[in-house]
């Protein structure tokens, strides 16, 4: 790419730090997708308007393609290829909209995924009408937002399920001797297969 | 998911498209000269230049074909530009952002020339001509219809008369249109990689634009993020980035703007229409001339969606007196592509409309007037005036559920209360008839497709299918019924799609096609497979091959399940063993085989009528709203849908695309307009802060219920689905919002139901009743 006016940045992007020398009128969501190569965020309008582009800097969602990308200088941006703690795993956000249909040509989920999560951190037991707020800057085309919606409610479920899960290994940490904890964690997996 | 954006290769430079910004204007002169010295710039054409390395555009569906003019479409203007959007010129540059900058230092002079945008004015004898060898703006006029509607007219009880606009709007895919074409100059020839639809006739299209053997050209589809007929072929660009690439000698990438999406137009229609009724609510005859504005003619298959609009009136109700014509007029608007629905989705609007107008003259239940006017069960295969043959249906029964699911008693009552407190509810319904999977005659609107299936030595199968997803899953449900013949499990099996080189030919995705078609082929060939696999297994069983079962990677005796072995076994003994175990069965386990569904009619008959649809799904739609009569606004509350789309190989894909295309239906019915200022005739609307969709809040949960009735006419007994929802939910919506209107008796004969033009109308009617 010609460097018309270059201008050099570092980012820390899905935890790792980037030093990148970039065109002064490139917007992040470029520098995203072309300098940095991670095409899992989409272009959709370049106007704010459908969200495609939605990614998180410092842990606030933001429409990347509204801001230039050397504003995000020194700045910790998370990209749809972080989402997951592991690459292996989905997380539960990125499993129920598997689940529940919450997707079809696949462009606009990266958006939705990162709404779900700032909505639910903010509102864990969210109602329809919360939900269809929380996404209403994201556009789709395919779904009719239907099995969106469903996703996110069992999203939140799930994520409330865990956290319940989580505090009762916590209680039983209290109480329970280690060896006593281990038999129970494998009596809950051979029920659960 | 790689989507085309996502593609770079090495050395890839970017197309920028300089666009004309006057609706209608001679070119006088193009000056490269400052674009050709801007930073990063490797190459710039002119229309001239690139009509020296091409010839026009072929049409994908040629209006000559069907008695009409048509007009050569290339890749840039040619002498004058017929469209504010209409490409002019182009650059190649190392970077979007220097391809952008430069086209802005291209110097073109142009002579502006009178226009027209507005569909009935182009009609008039001294309108601006758009090609000035034709002696009108007429594309074409069409007529259907049948029986004797001059003299069931003269007999009817009732008339009325009464019109209905429907705007200019389109699909908008999140993912915009992009190529890239990369020519190899030692090989002399094209690879085309494009968020494409139709990748096979695609091919043909560019080799005839290009002057080239379509063994010259490839064309690879990735993943397409949503496409609704947006991404059928025909475009300027497509051939525009493979000339650039041969000329400039690199590859070249353009990645549209939303701002140039949302040029592409559709379903702009104007209906005058007249019904004649008795006083039980029997329709006995109807007219309908409409004109379709479809802009200025381009290669898409935009036009013929005005076509399909005619032929397909009355839709599932038996009228026998029916006189239709269609107008086909051109106008300084950009041009049309196909569009969800293809024309159908005007015609259920309209129908649903005349019934309801039908209903509320005699003041009737409007679910009375469809009972008694749609065909009934035992009446199929019922063919109707326009040549289509519906092959079979029950939608009597898909009416009952859908009142039942709705709860209508509840909600008349409901809708009584409220207007009590002077709140405005509605409920509105819709019979929706959506012919699917269609074959175009004379054109590569093709209704069979191909698939071939493999399955290697190690059990491992392949399937290759000359239809292509836009993203609503049919990837996943042929694999589906392959491997449920296979008996093997999803985890060995998978799909190719979209690669020319690979791929059986096929026409690809639209018309609800895609499982019909390429489905049943897919099933076929699976079948093939399947024999030599049963043979096989029944020899190692050492038992009778109609006792052999597949299932679950294995082959095992029915008679004795403990006596199994695994599939991919058979299939190493059938490659390794062929002169012994296996002799007598042909190797390699593959086989490509065509789907040609029955009932299509491509010779016309005595009243020179084709059926152009071998199956046809059928909903019945119900919408609740309520207007707010102080602002206009209208708050779709429930929606309810029965659905039948025959035999269902997934619920939840099927479901999927209803619930989109409901929603896309609700967008039309109340939001959705593409509008051109009429001072300058350029278009206003050129981004999602002015061309609104349905976002979540604007909708409700869809409520969906299945009916089953199998076409007879395709082997699995599907009927397709992904068009039907756009007509229906438009109907249903707007029925409901004049139902919660009715008190006002107001009429509103343009669409969309825009708080402001609901307002205008309540204004106005409340106008009218004071004097």
């Amino acid at each position: 790419m010609t460097t018309h006016e270059g201008v050099g940045i570092n980012v820390t992007v899905n935890g790792e730090s980037r030093d990148a020398i970039i065109d002064v009128r490139e917007t992040l969501v470029d520098f995203i997708r072309v300098d940095l190569g991670l095409t899992g965020t989409h272009v959709g309008c370049r106007t704010g308007d459908c969200g495609a582009c939605t990614v998180t800097v410092d842990g606030e969602v933001v429409k990347s393609c509204l801001a230039l990308g050397v504003s995000a200088d020194k700045a910790e941006i998370r990209t749809i290829e972080g989402f997951a703690e592991s690459s292996e795993h989905l997380s539960i956000i990125q499993t129920a909209f598997w689940e529940e249909f919450g997707f079809q040509c696949g462009y606009c989920l990266p958006g939705m995924l990162f709404c779900t999560e700032e909505l639910l951190k903010k509102n864990p037991d969210p109602s329809e009408a919360e939900i269809r707020e929380a996404i209403d800057g994201n556009l789709c085309r395919c779904t009719g937002y239907h099995g969106i919606i469903r996703a996110v409610r069992r999203a939140a479920e799930e994520t409330s399920q865990a956290q319940r899960e989580k505090d009762e290994l916590r209680d039983e940490e209290v109480w329970a001797r280690p060896g006593e904890r281990v038999d129970r964690a494998l009596r809950g997996r051979e029920s659960e297969s | 998911m790689v989507y085309i954006d996502d593609i770079r290769l090495p050395n890839m430079h970017f197309a920028g498209i300089l666009r004309s910004p006057h609706p209608h204007a001679r070119i006088v002169s193009i000056d490269l000269t400052r674009a050709r010295r801007a930073e990063g710039v490797e190459f710039a054409l002119t229309g001239a230049e690139a009509a020296e390395h091409t010839d026009p555009i072929p049409h994908f569906i040629s209006p000559l074909a069907f008695g009409g003019k048509s007009t050569d479409v290339r890749c840039l203007a040619l002498g004058k530009v017929v469209y504010a959007g209409e490409p002019v010129a182009a650059v190649v540059a190392d970077s979007r952002q220097n391809a952008e900058a430069a086209i802005e230092l291209i110097d073109v002079e142009y002579e502006p020339l009178p226009f027209v945008i507005d569909g009935d004015e182009a009609l008039a004898a001294d309108a601006p001509r758009l090609y000035e060898d034709w002696d009108d703006n007429v594309v074409i006029q069409i007529p259907f219809g049948g029986g004797d509607p001059a003299a069931a007219f003269a007999d009817a009880e009732h008339v009325i008369e009464d019109e209905l606009q429907i705007q200019r709007y389109s699909t908008q895919p999140i993912e915009p249109r992009g190529y890239i074409a990369d020519w190899d100059k030692s090989a002399r020839s094209y690879t085309f990689y494009g968020a494409s639809q139709n990748p096979h006739p695609l091919k043909w299209v560019l080799s005839r634009a290009l002057r080239v053997k379509e063994s010259q050209v490839r064309v690879i589809a990735p993943a397409v993020g949503g496409a609704f007929g947006l991404k059928m072929h025909g475009h300027p660009e497509e051939s525009l980035v493979c000339l650039l690439s041969r000329l400039s000698g690199k590859p070249v990438k353009w990645i549209e703007d939303r701002s140039e999406t949302l040029l592409i137009g559709a379903r702009e229609q104007t209906h005058r229409f007249k019904v004649g009724f008795n006083s039980q609510g029997k329709i006995s005859a109807l007219k309908d001339h409409f004109v379709a504005n479809v802009g200025a003619l381009g290669a898409p298959p935009g036009w013929g969606m005005a076509f399909l609009t005619g032929m397909s009136i009355p839709t599932g109700y038996k009228i026998e007196n029916v006189d239709v014509l269609v107008t086909v007029a051109t106008t300084n608007k950009s041009p049309w592509n196909a569009a969800r629905g293809y024309g159908k989705e005007a015609t259920n609007l309209v129908m649903e409309r005349i019934i309801d107008l039908v209903a509320r003259s005699l003041d009737m239940d409007p679910v009375e007037v469809r009972r008694r006017n749609l065909i009934e069960s035992h009446e199929f295969p019922y063919k109707t005036t326009g040549g289509l043959n519906i092959d079979s249906g029950d939608y009597h029964a898909a009416l009952d559920k859908a009142v039942e699911m709705i709860g209508l008693d509840d909600v008349r009552a409901e809708q009584m209360r409220l207007l009590q407190e002077g709140r405005h509810l509605g409920v509105g319904f819709a019979f929706e008839l959506t012919p699917e999977s269609g074959d175009i005659p004379g054109t590569l609107v093709g209704g069979f497709d191909t698939s071939t299936v493999k399955m290697s030595p190690s059990g491992e199968v392949t399937v290759l299918t000359g239809v292509t997803t836009p993203g609503g899953g049919n990837d996943t449900s042929i694999l589906q019924i392959v491997v449920d013949e296979l008996g093997v499990t999803m985890a060995d099996a998978s799909i190719l799609q979209g690669d020319t080189l690979t791929t059986p030919y096929g026409f690809g995705n639209y018309s609800g096609r895609s499982m019909v078609t390429g489905g049943n082929a897919a099933y076929l060939a699976a079948c093939d497979i399947r024999v030599k696999l049963v043979e096989v297994a029944s020899r190692i069983l050492e038992t009778d091959n109609t006792d052999v079962e597949l299932g679950g990677g294995f082959a095992r005796r029915i008679s004795d399940p403990s006596r199994s072995i695994p599939i991919a076994d058979v299939a190493y003994t059938i490659y390794t063993l062929a002169f012994a175990t296996a002799t007598g069965v042909e190797p390699p386990l593959e086989s490509t085989r065509t789907y040609l569904p029955g009932n299509i009619q491509q010779t016309p008959d005595a009243d020179g009528r084709i059926n152009i649809y071998p199956t046809y799904s059928n909903a019945v739609h119900v919408a609740i709203v309520e207007v707010d009569i102080e602002t206009g606004k209208v708050d779709l509350q429930r929606y309810g849908v029965v659905h039948d789309c025959g035999t269902i190989i997934n619920p939840r894909f099927v479901e999927g695309q209803m619930e989109g295309a409901i929603a896309m239906g609700v967008g039309a019915a109340l939001m959705e307009h593409s509008i051109h200022d009429p001072e300058t005739g350029v278009l206003t609307t050129n981004g999602f802060k002015s061309y609104l969709m349905p976002r979540a809040s604007d909708l409700p949960m869809i409520e969906t219920m299945h009916q089953v009735t199998p076409s007879p006419y395709t082997a699995l007994g599907l009927k397709g689905a992904g068009e039907a929802g756009i007509g229906g939910a438009q109907a249903a919506v707007s029925n409901a919002v004049h139902n919660a209107l009715a008190p006002l008796d107001i009429t509103i004969r343009k669409m969309p139901l825009s708080p402001g033009t609901v307002l205008h109308a309540i204004k106005y009617r409340e106008k009218e009743l004071k004097k």
